[in-house]
């Protein structure tokens, strides 16, 4: 059988996953020329590589078509209902690092945690005639911190595709979900994580979809050995 | 328009309905989804089915009745009382059972005698239920989320605490964690160092100086004083916060709620047992269980067999437009709920009525009831 890893097509993630696999004894090549978006591995001829975005990646491993992947925890979790049931983390690969946060005005000087934000949460109706609204990309780990690990319904999502950091000064939302390296985005829009805000510390990891057919493939073990023995 | 997968009893169910004295309406199943998430919350969004129109607007099918005829109400103004039933299919993605079923139900609309429409609701609940399933004993539980809100009241806790544990009720898991938090004596608020410079500073003393710095610094920030939480918000809340981490529940009034919550008996016995409860702890109750007895006394006057109802302090659900009776009907020993309902005083006005309208109802599991009819060796 072959096996399909796919990678991240462009950027840092793509020089520091190819970086890993060569260290891991795979080398990666581009077939046909250098914007090729499938590859290969020297020596492993049951292994073919395929490029695509990250998120497409996450995607495609829910869905089966491909067999690992190279992408973000956060993208892997945020896409795919029960993601650990459906895929495997097989290694985290110290690159890619990204926390998911609760960020909220650092002006709300009386919120510092979660339960300051049910507080708020609860009665933000009937001050403001509208509950309140999170502007975030990350529908589903969002509803799974505020309304499974903390009690909190009363809000509404607002639907972020971009400068999410933005929002809460902008007037389009009252805080945000959002992810964060190093927080500097976030401390320059005047915003502060809250002390139990942190959902998910993310960082790329090697994925492997589960599939029967991995069952006793001595390549699928192989290549999660390889790329472990590499970190 | 004749539906042929509608419950062989749903004709009966209809003419029982009118003798009540409701009026039979009928509600688009195509509905606009914001009411929806609005009122139960951002998690409905993964349990209820939605598109968009062409326009954009996000619409969703209908996952319950009662919303939309509490808003057909509103749009139609025709005054109050009114006494309204439904029936017909809705739309939920459901773990078990499938993603279209029958409700039906009766929402009573702007009665003000609140024990009397009260004792009608769970009465009619139990009489159609009943009507279905002779022969079967049914078992009833019965809530009432205003006597857990006179007793934290009259504990004299903060307003702070009062909220936080009134909203968590009805969440077991939430309620309990709360009061631990509350009974710890190390557990305090986390403050950010801002409010440690405020404090040196003696602003929290001054709340017109600390609202003042508030606005000041947002403007300075780049954030609007009045698109979302005001100055004077921030200020009232800092100072309601400094209040919640120093209170702490002593282990008497801990122990005091905690058997509250564990109260659970036949309702007969509930009017004395509260009343007892009331005298051995001290606690001024007498408003909520005036309502209660009232509300237990009207359920025998309508001739409800009181005897198969419970009360269980510690039931009730957490959405905030409930406000005082709640109630489930099931068949004695068996799981599935056939009947839910409650009084949600706060829907209308959140739905944008503009005088207040006390509202009550009920709505019952048609797919449930049939199986229970088939379970008990009936024709479904």
């Amino acid at each position: 059988m072959t096996i399909t890893i796919a990678l991240p097509s462009k950027g840092r993630m793509k020089d520091d996953a190819s970086a890993i696999f060569e260290r891991a004894g795979m080398k990666i090549v581009a077939v046909g020329n250098d914007r090729s978006y499938r590859g290969r591995v020297e020596g492993w001829d049951d292994v073919e590589i395929a490029f695509l975005s990250a998120s497409e990646i996450s995607r495609e491993l829910g869905n089966g078509s491909i067999d690992f992947g190279v992408t973000g925890e956060d993208l892997v979790r945020e896409g795919l209902a029960n993601a650990d049931a459906r895929v495997e983390f097989c290694a985290r690969l110290g690159f890619g690092h990204a926390d998911v946060v609760v960020a909220v005005p650092e002006i709300w000087y009386d919120v510092d945690t979660m339960a300051d934000l049910g507080d708020v949460a609860a009665d933000f109706r009937a001050r403001h005639g509208r509950r309140l609204a999170i502007a975030t990309k990350y529908w589903r780990l969002t509803q799974n911190h505020f309304s499974g690990s903390h009690g909190i319904q009363l809000y509404r999502i607002v639907e972020s595709l971009g400068a999410t950091e933005g929002a809460p000064a902008s007037g389009s939302a009252d805080i945000i979900v959002d992810i964060t390296s190093t927080g500097s985005t976030l401390h320059a829009n005047h915003l502060k994580i809250l002390a139990d805000g942190v959902i998910l510390r993310s960082e790329a990891c090697l994925v492997r979809a589960r599939k029967p057919a991995h069952d006793g493939d001595p390549v699928v073990d192989r290549i999660i050995s390889a790329v472990r023995g590499a970190l | 328009m004749p539906l042929i997968n509608l419950p062989a009893f749903s004709a009966d169910l209809l003419a029982e309905f009118e003798s009540l004295g409701t009026l039979r309406v009928d509600t688009p199943v195509i509905q606009p989804a914001e009411p929806f998430l609005a009122m139960a919350g951002e998690d409905l969004r993964r349990r209820i089915f939605m598109t968009e129109s062409e326009t954009g607007e996000s619409l969703c099918l209908r996952p319950e009745f009662t919303i939309p005829v509490c808003l057909r109400h509103i749009e139609t103004a025709t005054g109050t009382p009114k006494r309204y039933a439904y029936l017909g299919e809705v739309f939920r993605q459901r773990r078990e059972g499938g993603n279209e079923f029958y409700q039906a139900g009766i929402e009573d609309l702007g009665d003000t005698d609140i024990a009397a429409s009260d004792a009608r609701a769970v009465g009619n609940a139990m009489h159609v239920v009943a009507n279905r399933l002779p022969g079967r004993r049914l078992a009833v539980t019965l809530g009432d989320q205003s006597v857990f809100e006179a007793v934290v009241g009259a504990c004299g806790l903060p307003g702070g605490w009062q909220k936080r544990l009134i909203h968590a009720f009805g969440d077991q898991k939430h309620l309990q964690k709360l009061l631990a938090e509350l009974a710890d004596p190390r557990a305090a608020g986390v403050f950010g160092p801002e409010v440690e410079r405020l404090a040196i500073s003696g602003m929290l003393d001054d709340e017109a100086r600390l609202v003042a710095h508030i606005g000041e610094t947002m403007e300075a920030t780049g954030y609007s004083t009045n698109a979302s939480r005001s100055p004077q918000d921030i200020a009232r809340r800092l100072k309601e916060k400094m209040e919640l981490a120093n209170t702490r529940l002593d282990p008497e009034t801990l122990d005091l709620v905690r058997e509250f919550l564990a109260l659970d008996m036949p309702l007969g016995e509930a009017p004395a047992a509260l009343f007892r409860f009331a005298e051995k702890t001290g606690l001024t109750l007498d408003g909520a269980l005036a309502r209660f007895d009232a509300r237990v006394a009207a359920l025998a006057d309508i001739g409800a067999d009181v005897g198969v109802i419970r009360y269980r302090a510690a039931f009730g659900r957490p959405l905030d437009y409930y406000t005082g009776l709640v109630f489930e009907v099931e068949v004695e020993g068996t799981p599935a709920v056939l009947a839910g309902g409650g009084r949600f005083d706060r829907l209308l006005t959140l739905l944008g009525a503009r005088e207040h309208i006390p509202a009550v109802g009920f709505s019952l599991w048609l797919d449930r009831i049939e199986a229970a009819i088939a379970a008990s060796g009936g024709a479904a």
